[in-house]
């Protein structure tokens, strides 16, 4: 492969992350720059695009290249969908080294989306509260969020066949009530989520909010969510394939087993 | 009388130590002269006293206590006065063997307090009264030893050109051993050696019996041994024992096991015994086709691959219940589960659930470690080999005609893997002293692995009388004609190293890092440590080998040591917080600052793990007598099916013989918590009652009893993920 003149804003590499591509070690490529400004954001400081964030991808291909401990490359951000030109060249690389590929996204880009997914093999893909345009301005602090245009990333990734990992961000007084869960549920239903979840290919993960690191003050001063509570929201959704996470309970904990499971005597 | 003592003109009456009050006599001094100066003899091959020296010294010392006018005197102090009047005429090697050893009772008190001397050394020890009482014994101890080692060895362990580990236990104890279980299953359990402090056991005859006999063992074993205890091969010779149990009675026994190992809280001075035991899934190529041991016989219709699937059930069963954890959910530290990875676990779908659920244990406490055997240099298939406590190894290749009969136990033979001891160079001090010239250097490599040759050959000779003697007796007994339980001949002589990132960067300029020219220098180094090794194998016949020493606190003694005389070097290489030590260090040696371990690249480098693979991966096949790979691991909860992946891959793709993922765990003792991460405030109750544990450098911890280089230095590792 000839080597590509393309720059990216991507500030950060992690060489390996045990945690953040489902089931592989992975490294995650940070790209900067996002259309939302949410305030439990954990990396916002990578919310603008700044001159210092831009690298040549062929370094990033090179620190792909050398890492014989991985068996996937996730791109996160950031909204990684903004530099869809770098992310699509990125993407035919790891692709071409034989690793996984995926994507963290907040799903207002369906189109970018759309171009990327023959590249995909993984789609994390938030779902911030109930898909209504005022709910969603609450978290994502964004004027126009378009929940549109989520409902469209939805029904591109659950159609495709990219594994689908939803995940919804458990945010005490914003979203953890059984209704917001049932509600995105149901959202989730009605665009073909369950029968995907059967084939083992989608997931909805509800996942702990972390205040320590969150953007705004006012997301820094509340409680985190306990493990018991996304137990029982989790429950409460009624979708197979449903997981938690949480730093007591342990990564990714799938639900329905965890309850047959009990404690031995 | 009171008033000719202080006159001058009699001398006070002598408080000896043995608990009398008697009258001076200068006699006594001669006669103790010409009784306790034959050790020089013995020691250094010099010559003892005569009468006409030995009188007067006692004349001169008896003019002195007159001159002094003191109220009293006591048995120690006239000791001092006499070896001060040794040293005077010239009498050096006399007075070494002459003079007291002991403490000044204000450290005395100190240990009582938990405080003062080496209340870091180990951070296995917990502060209890057997600990403080075990200090003491210590301290003593180190004193003789240094005064019994020729001095061209005792000064450069106090110069800090070498560490000679264990120094407490130096004439009395060998380091560690990795046990053969059929020789208890056959020949039974006398805990003493002899049989006459304890009683005697026959043969196991029932599992529950067969488990408490191996926790028994290594209880017994750590009375005799300055080291970790361990059992190779465990799951495979336990299995005869599960033949006909259910799952649930073999979880049982394996908790059962995994208690007893934890609470027999009785090794050197109040502590559990530092034990490790290696997990095979299945019966390995070598066991297949020999005769299972155990019931006090050797079977004659059964080989050990008939019990392939209770090995595979008992290796689950102790995973299981390694997960459990405790009773309050905290993780079983110790014995440190080596679980064994060989082609056939990875390929064999058989097998994968123990390749998944030791991914699940390191995911959960780390604790599990990796003892893989698919590179060839490990020769796994053919011959035996285990890594144990500190991650030294040994390893007994098959083409001898003694292993033959070991597999088959004929006669009572069996393995008998072990360290005789260890002594590890300080490697950057070989660069100062080099003026940074290569040849140099490898010059004064030989001459320092020459010195520790020196007391590692002493060792032997020492250990060999006393285990001839019957002085080591758990080590050295014969029940029933046996051979020895431990083959003291086949121990190996440790020769460990540390800080070479140091070394080469005052060489080079680079850490191993940054440059190629200092990991080219790190191997080449390490190349002539192993050809001089081969040297002193094929010279004496005994075994050598080159390991990476866990250097526990030699890592922070060699940094203090160099900070003392080579300061000018070593300000600029000693890792840690320097601005924190320098205030101290001339006082204590409990200070923030360390070099870094065997050949490891710097905990504190910011490179990617694969880099540091790619380096540290290439020392694995030289470095046979034990290396082990850290994996820092920063998730709170790593994807054990990630991790899963990642060990497939360091197993089958990498050259590294043992690694291990640590996870640092917080525990909240307010309301139980037990969770990744160090945090300062509990995740659920928000409590600051906490405890912190990690893994020092070969096992796991409470970090608060850690001494204060390795606290630094896990401040400073560098994770696989470091959160923004």
């Amino acid at each position: 492969m000839k080597p590509s003149k393309v720059r990216v804003f991507a500030p950060e590499i992690l060489p390996l992350s045990l945690c953040d591509y489902l089931g592989e070690p992975a490294c995650v490529i940070f790209f900067s720059g996002c259309n939302y400004d949410c305030g439990y954001c954990q990396n916002w400081r990578l919310k603008v695009m700044s001159k210092e964030h831009l690298v040549d991808i062929e370094k990033i291909k090179d620190s792909i290249m050398k890492n014989r401990l991985i068996t996937a490359c996730k791109v996160t951000g950031g909204e990684p969908l903004l530099q869809l030109e770098a992310l699509s060249e990125l993407g035919r690389y790891v692709k071409s080294r034989g690793l996984k590929f995926g994507i963290d996204t907040n799903g207002s880009l369906p189109d970018p989306l759309k171009l990327l997914l023959p590249t995909l093999d993984l789609v994390s893909i938030d779902i911030k509260t109930t898909l209504n345009e005022d709910e969603y301005r609450k978290i994502t602090g964004a004027g126009e969020p378009c929940v549109d245009a989520i409902r469209r990333s939805l029904e591109i990734v659950i159609s495709s066949n990219a594994y689908t990992d939803a995940r919804m961000v458990i945010i005490p007084g914003y979203n953890d009530s059984v209704e917001v869960v049932r509600s995105v549920s149901g959202s989730l239903r009605s665009l073909g989520y369950e029968e995907k979840a059967r084939r083992g290919m989608a997931s909805l993960t509800l996942v702990e909010f972390v205040p320590e690191n969150a953007h705004s003050e006012e997301f820094r001063g509340l409680k985190n969510p306990s493990a018991e509570n996304l137990r029982s929201l989790a429950l409460a959704s009624g979708l197979p394939n449903i997981r938690i996470t949480h730093r007591i309970a342990g990564f990714y904990v799938e639900i329905e087993s965890k309850s047959n499971n009990g404690m031995e005597g | 009388m009171t008033e000719a003592i202080l006159n001058g003109k009699l001398t006070p009456p002598v408080r000896r130590s043995d608990g009398v009050i008697i009258p001076f006599d200068k006699e006594l001094i001669v006669k103790s002269l010409l009784k306790e100066t034959q050790l020089v003899k013995t020691f250094y091959g010099g010559s003892p006293m005569n009468e006409e020296d030995a009188k007067k010294i006692a004349d001169e010392v008896e003019e002195d206590i007159r001159s002094m006018k003191l109220h009293f005197l006591s048995g120690p102090l006239i000791r001092e006065l006499v070896s001060v009047k040794l040293l005077e005429h010239g009498f050096d090697k006399q007075r070494n063997v002459y003079t007291r050893v002991g403490m000044p009772l204000y450290d005395v008190y100190a240990i009582d307090n938990s405080e003062g001397y080496e209340a870091k050394e180990n951070a296995n020890l917990q502060p209890n009264p057997e600990t403080f009482h075990k200090k003491k014994a210590d301290f003593l101890s180190k004193e003789s030893y240094l005064l019994m080692l020729p001095s061209n060895v005792a000064d450069a362990h106090l110069r800090g050109d070498i560490h000679i580990h264990d120094l407490e236990y130096w004439g009395t104890r060998p380091f560690c051993q990795d046990w053969d279980l059929r020789y208890f299953f056959y020949y039974g359990l006398m805990p003493d050696g002899t049989g006459t402090h304890t009683s005697v056991a026959g043969p196991a005859k029932h599992a529950e019996v067969a488990m408490l006999h191996a926790a028994k063992v290594l209880g017994a074993a750590q009375t005799n041994f300055a080291g970790g205890q361990g059992f190779f091969n465990f799951t495979v010779f336990m299995a005869p024992y599960l033949m006909d149990l259910d799952d649930r009675k073999i979880h049982q026994l394996a908790q059962m096991f995994l208690y007893e190992m934890t609470q027999l809280y009785v090794a050197r001075g109040g502590q559990p015994v530092f034990s490790s035991i290696q997990i095979e899934s299945g019966v390995p190529k070598v066991w297949q086709e020999a005769p299972v041991v155990s019931h006090g016989k050797v079977w004659k219709d059964m080989r050990y691959g008939d019990l392939e699937g209770k090995v595979h059930a008992f290796t689950n069963a102790l995973l299981d219940e390694y997960m459990k954890g405790d009773a309050v959910g905290k993780m079983f530290n110790f014995p440190k589960p080596e679980v064994v990875q060989r082609t056939r676990y990875w390929n064999d779908k058989n097998f994968e659930d123990i390749m998944i659920k030791s991914a699940q244990l390191s995911a959960k406490f780390g604790s599990t470690y990796y003892d893989n055997m698919i590179p060839v240099y490990r020769g796994g298939e053919e011959g035996v080999s285990c890594f144990q406590c500190c991650a030294y190894a040994f390893a007994e290749d098959g083409r001898s005609e003694s292993f033959k009969r070991k597999i088959f136990f004929e006669d009572g033979a069996h393995f008998s893997m072990g360290g005789m001891q260890v002594v590890t160079l300080n490697m950057p001090r070989l660069a100062y002293k080099s003026g940074g010239d290569e040849a140099q250097l490898l010059e004064i490599l030989r001459d320092t692995m020459g010195v520790a040759k020196e007391a590692l050959l002493l060792k032997h000779r020492l250990m060999k009388h006393q285990f001839d003697r019957g002085l080591v007796p758990f080590a050295s007994q014969r029940p029933k004609g046996a051979p020895p339980a431990v083959d003291i001949d086949n121990l190996s002589h440790t020769i460990g190293f540390a800080g070479m990132n140091e070394m080469v960067e005052h060489m080079t300029g680079y850490q191993l890092h940054e440059d190629q020219s200092a990991q080219r220098l790190a191997l080449k180094a390490l190349i002539e440590m192993d050809k001089v090794r081969k040297d002193y194998s094929a010279e004496t016949g005994m075994k050598f080998s080159i390991a990476r020493t866990p250097a526990e606190s030699s890592a922070q003694r060699f940094a203090v040591a160099d900070m003392i005389h080579y300061t000018k070097f070593a300000k600029e290489l000693v890792k840690g917080d320097l601005e924190a030590a320098l205030p101290r260090y001339r006082e204590s040696r409990d200070v923030p600052i360390y070099y870094t371990n065997g050949a490891h690249v710097n905990v504190a480098a910011q490179v990617p793990i694969y880099e540091r693979l790619a380096i540290e991966q290439r020392f694995f096949p030289i470095l046979k007598g034990g290396d082990i790979f850290h994996i820092w691991l920063g998730e709170v909860n790593p994807d054990p099916d990630a991790l899963l992946k990642l060990n497939r891959k360091l197993a089958t793709e990498s050259w590294v013989g043992y690694w291990s993922h640590t996870k640092d765990i917080t525990m909240c003792m307010g309301c139980g918590y037990v969770g990744g991460g160090l945090n300062s405030r509990c995740p659920v109750c928000g409590g600051e009652s906490l405890k912190h544990y990690s893994r020092i450098t070969g096992y796991y911890q409470d970090v608060s009893s850690w001494n204060a280089a390795k606290r630094q230095e896990l401040k400073e590792r560098y994770r696989v993920r470091i959160s923004e």
